[in-house]
């Protein structure tokens, strides 16, 4: 996301909503156009009278309080009426090479009545109820790359704008919250007539967008693992350029300071009713204590301050505070790190050829690497492969199942990496180091998957995820979060072992107030007085 | 109708999976069907030409049966085997030309000779029963009319570039064959069960707050 807004400031898009047609019920189309140097993007919304028994977040839903699509340029008339036509039904309709993404979004009941309740009646809306949510919609998909009928992402991975990962999508969040901004001041204005008033834009920024996302996200991880090892690989080298540095100069430990005074401010806001998370955040908020009290009594212009601080955290904080401190570090050096946002895209989409010159010994080797932890588990154990990746018949989208509860194992999705490894590293024992790859997957071709994985991991060595994918204690929110935090989401909030809520770009400039100024450290809230 | 590349692949690979194909060679042929659709072939109506002679459940018979220069197997060559085969032992062109003997839709073996044009910096020829196609990996030369089998396929290096077939950004696949994949596809997914609905993601949870 800020990736997205720093282009964008930088490069002085301009925004504007040629089409507003909603009615007094909250029913009808808007359009947001973000113009950039080279190309506009439009977003086309529809707004929908949702009644409540239909408003359900997950995949299996056919109705939803907007629906959404991101056209590449500026829609005419006739691109409106096609796309009214197929954007409501979301998977059910069909989207053209015109449109680069799909999404749809609910409303927070709670949050949205008193929002328009409060404008209505003259008054601005609580913050304490607009924390607590955080958001006014939720997105429940954002589909893109070809979804649905919409372009192929090789029509934007050239395009400055887009080349980095989910830019696309991301510029249609951004847009959806100033339509969802927009709309509910337009309800307020209905409801309350003259005695209406206008949202305030200090309180109107506190709302971000929030997503509702399952278990479709998951398997993105595995199924490709360059983008992932990309993700990873850009920020430990963030990491790394910032701990290598000798000293700190007074502005950069101030805004690290800063930056640390305005993320309590952040992890204050967050909720959670799910016991894992409470339990993390209980330990996150030790953890700011435990930094702030060191912080006081630390010198950060000594040599190395920065890897002396995480160095430190390694014994003193629990693996969130360590995570949040590595991340925290980077804030005063957009200048060293911010560039590694282009090396996110998988740019090698040639690795997924196997080459089977390649010795055995190589790749028994590389298995070995990304494996070795997985190759001494005995993975007919009922707790190492109870669960079951697979697609339902009913709605195509990934699920989890027990394999010795349910009749699904027949229908197993390739995302047990660990599993296959350790069946690959088996199969590969009568055979020599100097025999060919070639030769070993004409043999077993049940393996060539697991090869392929391991010759992509000699390149690209954060490529797997170390644990077990189908244990019987693998948590796939852990996968999501992963997922979303590249996003830049923030207040990971499960509903479940396999569904969470987030936000994004709560805090964040609209598009009329986006300047070179906020563009970037909007993610922290700014501290009062 | 008309599809996203990326629609094909993901229909390609359920569909060859659901054939009885291991998931590594689905994920090369899903590759291959997008690839002749960029091409301007009807990718989808191909595979589906390979996937109906239904090799699957003996494909040992239909693979080659080792890498030496000359590959054949005890029934019809299935060009997805071959084919990897062919990407896999790109280095073995160098040494002189692989005749394939007694392939069923041979025009399947195009994306894989792409790959070994890209890997070896080369353009690759595939000749057969007079059809002769030319790729480099990015660019194509080659007719429509190619046979559905061929007794022999000879691919080899070289070959010109003279006549370039338009790439595309979008596929208009056959319908009949379009409908077969689907159902090939459909035999990869689970049908649901009120425990597995029980259990999905969200399950339980009321979204009226």
């Amino acid at each position: 996301m800020r990736v997205l807004t720093r282009r964008m400031a930088r490069d002085g898009w301009q925004f504007s909503t040629p089409v507003f047609d909603i009615d007094k019920d909250g029913v009808g189309r808007a359009v947001y156009v973000a113009q950039g140097p080279k190309r506009a993007y439009s977003l086309v919304a529809f707004a929908h009278d949702l009644p409540p028994d239909k408003r359900s977040d997950r995949v299996i839903a056919d109705a939803w309080d907007a629906t959404f699509t991101l056209f590449d340029g500026i829609p005419t008339e006739a691109d409106l009426d096609r796309l009214s036509r197929n954007v409501p039904l979301q998977e059910a309709g069909r989207v053209s090479e015109s449109e680069l993404s799909l999404s749809r979004a609910n409303r927070s009941v709670r949050l949205w009545a008193h929002v328009v309740d409060a404008l209505a009646s003259g008054r601005q809306p609580d913050l304490e109820q607009i924390q607590k949510v955080g958001y006014l919609m939720r997105t429940t998909a954002v589909y893109g790359s070809g979804k649905f009928g919409a372009a192929d992402r090789d029509k934007i991975a050239d395009r400055q704008e887009t080349r980095g990962p989910f830019q696309a999508e991301m510029l249609s969040v951004f847009l959806t919250r100033a339509f969802v901004r927009d709309l509910v001041q337009h309800m307020a204005s209905v409801k309350g007539g003259s005695t209406a008033v206008r949202l305030e834009p200090g309180v109107a920024r506190q709302l971000g967008i929030g997503n509702s996302t399952g278990l479709g996200m998951a398997p993105f991880l595995i199924n490709h693992p360059i983008l992932l090892n990309n993700w990873i690989m850009a920020r430990e080298e963030a990491i790394s350029r910032v701990r290598s540095l000798d000293t700190a100069t007074d502005t950069e430990v101030a805004v690290f300071l800063s930056m640390f005074e305005r993320s309590k401010l952040s992890v204050s806001f967050w909720q959670s009713e799910h016991p894992i998370q409470l339990q993390k955040l209980a330990a996150l908020k030790k953890d700011l204590t435990v930094l702030s009290d060191y912080l006081k009594q630390v010198d950060l212009t000594c040599r190395n301050p920065w890897n002396h601080l995480l160095n430190w955290s390694e014994t003193a904080l629990s693996e969130e505070g360590q995570e949040f401190l590595a991340s925290l570090i980077l804030e005063p050096y957009g200048d060293l790190v911010d560039g590694l946002a282009g090396c996110m895209a998988d740019a090698s989409p040639h690795l997924f050829e196997i080459d089977g010159s390649m010795r055995i010994g190589t790749v028994r080797q590389a298995i070995h690497d990304s494996f070795g932890w997985a190759l001494g588990l005995d993975w007919t154990a009922s707790e190492s492969c109870a669960r079951v990746w697979y697609v339902s018949e009913e709605k195509l989208e990934p699920r989890l199942g027990e394999r010795f509860d349910e009749p699904v194992a027949a229908y197993e999705q390739p995302l047990a990496p660990a599993r296959d490894a350790a069946a690959a590293f088996v199969a590969l024992d009568d055979w020599g180091d100097e025999q060919s790859v070639a030769e070993f997957v004409l043999r077993h071709p049940e393996h060539r998957h697991t090869i392929r994985r391991a010759q992509m991991s000699r390149q690209a060595p954060y490529s797997e995820i170390r644990d077990n994918t189908i244990s019987a204690a693998v948590l796939p929110i852990d996968m999501l979060r992963a997922k979303l935090s590249f996003f830049g989401a923030t207040h990971f909030d499960p509903r479940s072992d396999r569904w969470v809520r987030i936000c994004m770009y709560a805090g964040a400039p609209y598009p009329d107030e986006l300047t070179p100024e906020n563009a970037d450290l909007w993610v922290y809230p700014e501290v009062p007085g | 109708m008309n599809l996203s590349l990326n629609e094909i692949e993901a229909l390609a690979k359920r569909a060859v999976r659901g054939a009885g194909y291991h998931w590594g060679a689905a994920e090369d042929a899903a590759k291959a069907t997008r690839w002749l659709c960029l091409q301007g072939f009807d990718g989808a109506e191909e595979l589906a030409n390979l996937l109906v002679q239904d090799f699957a459940p003996a494909i040992k018979d239909h693979s080659p049966k080792s890498t030496r220069p000359e590959w054949r197997s005890a029934g019809d060559l299935c060009p997805i085997m071959a084919g990897v085969l062919l990407s896999d032992c790109a280095e073995h062109l160098r040494r002189g030309p692989i005749t394939l003997r007694d392939v069923a839709v041979p025009v399947l073996l195009l994306p894989f000779a792409g790959n070994v044009a890209r890997r070896l910096g080369v353009a690759v020829s595939i000749d057969c029963e007079g059809w002769t196609a030319v790729t480099d990996g990015i660019h194509t030369d080659a007719k429509n009319s190619y046979p559905r089998r061929a007794s022999e396929a000879v691919v080899r290096v070289g070959g010109a570039l003279d006549d370039p077939r338009i790439r595309y950004s979008r596929a208009a696949p056959d319908p009949e064959a379009l409908s077969f994949l689907n159902r090939l596809a459909h035999r990869t997914y689970a049908p649901a069960t009120e425990q597995s609905r029980l259990m999905g993601a969200g399950a339980g949870l009321s979204d009226n707050d």
